[in-house]
Parts: structure tokens; sequence; C-alpha cells
């Protein structure tokens, strides 16, 4: 029998399109990096009952069921609906599994729910955002870190959200025993100093890990009550300019972050190539177009950022321009060349 | 400058009389005291832009006492740009000295080196001024011959009693001593081991093996006393970081009987 | 004399007693823990019963009000030096059964060691009176019953114990006596609840040997421990502190000399000038400590340094446990017993 698939709707559906004929793997999306053990039960009963017994883990924090006939798939949404309730993903049509796929899984470190290190509780904000922008077919990838150290490797996002605390220092609670000097020296930047038998904060190096509050023996340092955000931009990997994402805000807060991720959906509406190969394009490559005042106008639509936040108007990336070179870098100082 | 509420920790002024250059890094200075203070005692002394350091007793006159300071690292940097005429807040005497009686009668040896020589330089002058000084055997040790101290007091005790002058390492052409103050234990002639007394002061493993030296030699245990140098912040007992098992140095020490002081371990 | 009475009526007795003395009490600060989102229990000054904490043990010690973790002593000038004002009002101390016996060697230490009594200790001292909080229950790392802390007699001027909403107070002080009458208390027979059994046993060998010093016990804890000494800052009964002076003009003449709180096991404690170090690795350190707090300080003192209140393991990141530590010495000092 001759199958008539519409593989857009298949791919937009959220299964992809398999090299072998006749097959398709499932995407589950888990925002955050979670997944709840009832949900994850189910995808081991997709696996066995429909896939090949095998699961896939992505790298986005999903998992992708491969080996399931084309033919099954109407019973796969189906026996998916319990993981898209359980994960409380936005859905269209009730046993229709997911309704997009061009909007990536919000990925997330576990963050402050058991991370020493976590400023924020990773995972909600993922999944606050997940509600906020999915489903959508723009190709937007999203990660949220707890702290600087990016476990999540946010800046190979488009959007990256990096935990920050404001340290906050009791002089009359600190002994001077440098402990915050020497850890931040060697597992953070180097922001502290003594003076004076106290310890002074440099705030334009401070990058807010929050390592010094981990390492006071006295409670001198203490996180601040609000919950602050580095944004980094439209970094990316691929075959043309993978780069990674560069700073663009720093102390934000929450809703200011919120908005200019749901803001990129217009910029993307309006400037999306409409010839794109299967309509996705990585947004970088669109603002080359535009120019980044335009990226800009779009994302900071609306947005009344915090007073403590601090926002660049121009931003450079790197990366190599694999379009314009595949020469090795230092191609004239070969291994086989170097002396002994 | 008062202290109305008797508090301990409340320094007081005491003027520079004098200052002795001993070497590049060692001075002596005569301070400005009245009241009653032993060889091996010290002075918390505050040293603008530094802090209190304990500083011993290296010498005691009428209303005056005399602090050898070394000039290391930041902590007494600053006093040496004190001079003759300007004060220093000091508080103090702390510690129990050394009972200088104690060693008066019959044969000693004494072995200071280094620094170390500061708070037994009264115990060496009060020995030298014995009727048997002969029978008193000093030795006193140096890094080189650059870093000897007390030139003029080693001088009058060469003459008064048996001096042992040594340097670990010398220049060529050196006519003196050369070698580790333990070398020269052996050669001092004792005449009833049992009944000798000793003193030895200076840097850890050099005490270590000096009373090692000494009980090989046969000298009893609880004859020898030896000066336990620690961080004292207080002088008060309350710090703490003098402390060595049960003992406080800045009370029951800094001089320690070896009975106890080999017990207490760090 | 004992009374009961409600919460409300317990809040005016504080309210009277506020007017005359300051309360320093156990506060659950939000927030302020190590972690994000975690709460500490450490000692402020209050001023209603809604601000104590009854019910946890505190993280951090009654301590910081006689000692301060960092205290002006005086401030110095060329020709005069001027000891630090303090507030004059009185203070009422909240604390447990073991922490009552904690000030006996506060006490030991500042006003018994040596021939003078330490003036900033005990102008602090005479300002304090304690107030028992009564422990219904043990807690996890307790071991106060084996030390002869758990109960404590006398030398407070009431007691509290919350049972069933109701506050329980034995107040054998006349005086407060009087200010709890006027506050509607009802008079009744209050015996304060102490703890008669823990979890944690200790086993503190009656004499320990000098040959302790080179037991491998020790050795575990040159690998186990990070010389953080957040165990001597929150311990009740550490008493060690280092001198700092600040000086406000360049000739160095003119300034404060402060005291902080320190720590044997921090790097930098036995310090001497010209570069002298004692105690280099974690295990002698660690046995300096413990041997204090179960030997050196009976030696002098009479009676036991450590009150079993089981701080030192609940902020120890490295789950090094003190009371195990004990039993590891007791074993090694009886192994050492049966060699011989």
């Amino acid at each position: 029998m001759s199958r008539d698939i519409n593989v857009k709707k298949l791919k937009k559906n959220a299964f992809r399109q398999s090299k072998v004929r006749g097959e398709a793997a499932s995407r589950v999306r888990c925002p955050g990096g979670e997944i709840d053990v009832e949900s994850l039960q189910r995808v081991v009963d997709i696996a066995k009952q429909y896939g090949k017994g095998m699961v896939n883990i992505t790298n986005r924090q999903g998992f992708e069921i491969p080996g399931i006939d084309l033919d099954d798939m109407e019973e796969v949404n189906k026996a998916l609906q319990l993981i898209i309730e359980n994960r409380g993903i936005n859905q269209e049509k009730y046993n229709g599994g997911y309704p997009a796929s061009g909007t990536r899984n919000v990925v997330a470190c576990p963050g402050k729910s058991l991370c020493p290190f976590g400023c924020y509780d990773t995972k909600a904000f993922a999944q606050e955002v997940d509600k906020a922008i999915f489903p959508n077919d723009h190709h937007v990838k999203i990660a949220f870190t707890g702290c600087s150290n990016d476990c999540a490797h946010t800046r190979l996002n488009d959007f990256g959200i990096i935990g920050q605390t404001e340290p906050q220092y009791d002089p009359a609670r600190c002994i001077g025993c440098e402990q915050c000097v020497k850890y931040c020296k060697k597992r953070s930047v180097g922001a502290l100093k003594v003076v004076n038998g106290k310890i002074e904060r440099d705030t334009n190096k401070c990058v807010g890990c929050g390592v010094c509050v981990n390492y006071c023996p006295t409670r001198a340092w203490t996180r601040s009550k609000e919950e602050y955000f580095r944004v980094v931009l439209l970094g990316r990997t691929g075959k043309k300019n993978p780069r990674m994402a560069e700073d663009f805000m720093k102390w934000a807060d929450h809703d200011t972050v919120i908005k200019i991720i749901c803001n990129v959906y217009a910029y993307l509406d309006e400037y999306l190539d409409k010839e794109a190969v299967e309509s996705k394009e990585h947004i970088g490559y669109i603002v080359d177009r535009t120019g980044f005042e335009e990226f800009l106008k779009y994302i900071m639509k609306d947005v009344d950022p915090n007073p403590k936040c601090e926002i660049q108007g121009r931003i450079y990336w790197g990366g190599k321009r694999y379009d314009q070179t595949n020469e090795l870098r230092q191609s004239m100082f070969r291994f086989s060349e170097r002396e002994d | 400058m008062s202290n109305m509420n008797n508090n301990p920790y409340i320094p007081f002024p005491s003027t520079i009389k004098e200052v002795i250059k001993h070497t590049d890094k060692e001075y002596t200075f005569r301070m400005e005291f009245t009241g009653d203070v032993k060889p091996g005692q010290f002075f918390e002394v505050s040293i603008p832009k530094y802090g209190e350091a304990p500083i011993s007793v290296s010498g005691i006159g009428d209303d005056l006492v005399d602090l050898t300071i070394r000039k290391v690292g930041r902590v007494t940097n600053e006093v040496f740009e004190k001079y003759e005429g300007q004060t220093l807040l000091m508080r103090g005497p702390y510690g129990n000295g050394f009972d200088t009686d104690e060693y008066a009668d019959g044969e000693v040896i004494v072995v200071a080196g280094g620094t170390g020589v500061s708070p037994v330089r009264g115990v060496i002058d009060a020995l030298s001024l014995t009727e048997d000084a002969k029978d008193k055997h000093v030795i006193v040790g140096f890094k080189s011959p650059d870093d000897m101290l007390f030139r003029k007091d080693l001088e009058r005790w060469d003459e008064a009693l048996d001096l042992i002058l040594t340097v670990d390492g010398a220049p060529e052409g050196y006519t003196g001593n050369i070698g580790l103050v333990t070398e020269f234990i052996d050669g001092i002639p004792i005449r009833d081991v049992t009944k000798t007394k000793a003193v030895v002061v200076g840097p850890p493993p050099m005490m270590k093996f000096t009373v090692i030296g000494l009980l090989k030699k046969g000298l009893l245990e609880e004859n020898i006393w030896v000066s336990q140098e620690r961080k004292m912040c207080c002088g008060l007992g309350k710090c703490g970081h003098c402390r060595i098992g049960e003992k406080y140095v800045c009370l029951d020490g800094p001089v320690f009987k070896y009975t106890e002081s080999k017990n207490m371990l760090d | 004399m004992g009374y009961q009475l409600s919460k409300q009526n317990f809040g005016e007795v504080l309210g009277k007693l506020g007017e005359t003395y300051r309360l320093f009490a156990p506060v659950l600060k939000k927030g302020e823990g190590r972690f994000k989102d975690t709460d500490v229990v450490r000692y402020d000054f209050v001023t209603n019963p809604d601000e104590i904490e009854l019910e946890k043990k505190s993280d951090y010690a009654f301590k910081e009000f006689m000692l301060p973790i960092s205290e002006t002593l005086f401030f110095f000038t060329e020709d005069q030096v001027k000891e630090a004002d303090i507030d004059e009002k009185d203070v009422l101390v909240f604390l447990r059964s073991c922490d009552m016996h904690a000030v006996k060697r506060l006490d030991y230490i500042y006003l018994e060691n040596g021939k003078e009594q330490d003036w900033f200790y005990k102008r602090l001292r005479e300002k304090v009176k304690f107030v028992l909080i009564g422990c219904a229950d043990t807690f996890e790392d307790c071991f106060c019953v084996d030390m002869g802390s758990n109960r404590t007699e006398d030398g407070y001027v009431f007691s509290v114990d919350v049972i069933d909403g109701e506050f329980c107070c034995d107040v054998p002080d006349a005086d407060m006596a009087k200010v709890f009458a006027e506050c509607k208390a009802v008079e009744t027979e209050v015996t304060p609840r102490f703890v008669t059994e823990n979890e944690v046993h200790v086993d503190i060998p009656e004499s320990i040997p000098i040959g302790i010093y080179g037991s491998d016990v020790w050795d575990e804890y040159s690998a186990r421990c990070v010389n953080c000494g957040r165990c001597n800052i929150v311990c009740p009964t550490c008493t060690c502190y280092t001198m700092q002076d600040v000086f406000y003009t360049d000739n160095g003449k003119v300034g404060e000399r402060r005291r902080v709180a320190a720590s044997c096991m921090i790097d930098g404690y036995t310090n001497v000038a010209g570069g002298g170090q004692y105690r280099r690795t974690n295990g002698e350190r660690m046995r300096f400590k413990v041997l204090h707090k179960i030997q050196d300080f009976k030696s002098r003192a009479g009676f036991n340094m450590c009150v079993g209140c089981g701080r030192c393991d609940m902020v120890c990141p490295e789950y090094i446990s003190f009371s195990a530590c004990i039993n590891k010495v007791a074993d090694a000092v009886r192994k050492e017993a049966d060699d011989e």
C-alpha cells in the first residue's frame, strides 16, 4: 500500500521524519528538563508498544522515541496526551499530540531545586516561558541556567537566561577570614578584596554568581531577595557561523526577561525569510539582514526594564565565518610540521 | 592618656629613649617603662599601620625596657620608622618570664638561636655576674655573621663566662665557629650533668634538637627550660591563639620546664 | 512561680519588658541561608513574640551578643584611647539549656582564665539576663544528655514552653513574676521541658593519653575537612578572636581597634610574624579543636567545654560529625589501652 503522508504536518506535529522509510520519531517536550515518573513511564510504554524499545535523550532535554510506524502516529498522539497534560504543554486539540515543533523545548539546568549555586527556580521559569510562547512554529531556542557557570549552555541559544544574585554584605558579621575572596578568585571572577579587615566588592566585576554567599561562614554575605538575570543573545551552532551568545542585559528582572522573549515572535513574523528552507532560520541571520537596531525595536517593545537593569544598545558577535573560509585559523602552523 | 577603667586592653604610650641597630633587620628599641618586668616576658606593641605584635623583653634597666624587634613582613616595618623621642603604644608585660635566680647556682648551659637571644639576654647577663661565671656555658647561634645581635654584649659575655658563638654559615675567611648550635653541646665541659641546668630559646626545630642533645648529654628533663613562640593576640588568656593543649603560652609561658613542654604538642 | 498565658498576653509581657530590656532571641531569617531560598536561624534583637523562633534550634549561637562577631573595642588618636560606647539597656537573651551551660564556658575563659578579666566581655555580660527556651524533644544532632547540659535548674529569669499554643513559663525571678501577673497570666505549676533522650550518644574517655596525638584517627579529617571554620563560628563555646586595627590616617596614629571571631580551623590562626605556622593539616586542626572540647579545657576549668548542641554537625558542608569524631577518639583510646 502506498503511503500518502503530509510530511510538513508530521513535522509540525512534533514527529521527526526518519531516514527509515515508513518510520518517524516522536519528540517529547519536557520544558525545564523535568519529567514526572508517570510521564516517563508513558515514554517507556510508547517506545515498547510503538517504537523499538529504545529512547533517545535529546540535547535539549527532551525524549525522542524512534522507530514509530507512520500509521501509528495517531495512536502515539493519544498515548502522548498524559505526558502533554502532566507537563502542562499548551495544546490545540485533545489527543492531537503536540501542536508545533518550531519553538524548541525550553532548556534549564536544575537550578535552585538542587544545585547549591542555583540563583533561581530555573525549571519554573522555563516552564512559565514555555506556557507563554508555545505552540509556535518559529525556530527559537531558549535556555535557563541557575548561575554564571552556565551548565545549561545558554550561550548556544537565541535567548540565554543566566541567574544572578546581588550579594548583600553585613560588615558586622564579617570576621575577615577571606574565604569569599579566595573562592571568588578560584571559582569566579575575583571581584572581592580586603580593605581594613572587611571586604570590598567590585560591583563592576561581580557577576552575581553567589559563590561568596556559599562560602561565607558567618552569613555576612547573603543573597538579595530580588532575583536578577543576565540575558545573552543569539548564540548558535551550525554550518555557517557558529558563535556564542553575547551579553545583552545584566541585572534584569523576571518581567523584563519574559517580555523580550515574547516580543521576538512579532519580529520573526515580520522578517523571517519567506524562502527559508523548512521555514527555519536562526534568528541571528535575520538580525544580520535587518540590523540589530530593528531587532531591538521589536524585542524592547512595551518593555519597562527594572531600574537596576543594564542594557546594551549594540552587540558584536564572534565565531568563525565558514561561508568566508574553511581554512584552519593557524593553518600556517601544521601539526605535522611543528618542531619537537 | 588615661586608663580610668582599668581596662587591660588599653595600651599606654611609651617614649622611645634610644634605637640600637644590630643588623639591617634587627633593632632594639629602648622604651620608657616603670614597673615589674622579667626577661622572657613580652609586651603587646601597637605598631602604626599594622596592629599589635607581641615583642619579648630583651633588656631591663632603670625605668627602661629593651624591645628587640625583627623586621619581618609588614608587622614590624613601621616601627623602624620610629625614632628617639616618639612614642609607641604598648601593654604588658605578659607571660611568666625567666626566674634568673633559678639558674644562678652551679653549672648552666644556655642555648639561644637568632632572635631567641632577646628573651635570654637578661638571663645571660645575670649569669655573667655570678661568682662562678666560668661554669656558665652559653652557646649563641646566628644564621650568618651579618645576623649577629647584641655584639657588645657578646664581647662582654665572652670575657665573663664560657661563650660559644657560632654561625650556621659564613663567607670565606670567617675565623669564628661555623656550625649549628647543637654541634657544640657535646664539647661543653660539665662536671655533674644531673645537676646542670639548661635554658633553650630559638626557632622550633633548633629547640627540639638542642633538647635532644642536652638529654643525650645526660641532663635531666626537669633541669631544662624552653621558651615557646606562638601567636599571641591578647596576652590575657582570652583570644586562644597561643593555646597548646591545656596551656596558654601567654599565661603559663612562654617559659616552660621541659617536663611540661614535652607534652605540649601541636 | 509558674504562669500560663496566651500568645497575645505573652506579647504584652515582652512589650512591658521591652521598656527595660532589649530582647536578643533566635530569629528565622528568611532567605538568608547559604543557598537560594534557604533560611537561617540566628540571633537578633526582637520586639514581639512572633519574631522569636521557639521551634527550631538556632543555627548560630546566642554568644554573638556577648562576643560580637565583629566588635570595635576602642578608638585611638595621637594622644587618646577611648572605649567604644555600647547600648546601656540591659538585655534578655533567649536560649536553650545547652546554651545556658555554654555561658559557663564563656565566663570561664573571659572572666576566670588568667589574672585579668576581659573588660569588654564583662561589660556586656553584666547586662545580660537569660530566658530559658524549653526543649520538647531532641533535635537531630543533639547530644546534650551525654554532655550533661540537657537540664538547667537555675540562672534564668523565666522560661518559655509553648504547649498547645499556650505559653507556659516558670518565673523564678520576682520582678519578672510581677510583669507576668500584670499581663493576665494564670498562676500554675510550670517546669521547663528538658530533653532526656537524644538519638546521638557520645562516649567521652575519662582521660585521653598523649599518644592520641599520633593516632591515625585524625588522618581522615585532613582529607575530608575543608577548613571553612563554620563549626567554630556556630559553636556556643568557641571563644577565640583576632585583633584588627583600622587606621583612619596615613601615619597610622588615628583609628580603631576591633576584634573579630577567630577559628582554629581557618588558615592564619597560628601565623606568627616571620611566617611561622603551626598545625598546617586539617587533621591537626581537628585534633586541636576536638581535644580542647573534650579534654584540654576540662584540665583547666574542671568541666568539659562541649555542651553537645550539635550545631557544628548541622553546619558542616562536608558532613563531618563532631559526635562521631568523639566516638572515634574513644575507640582509639580503648584500642591504645588494649594494645598496652
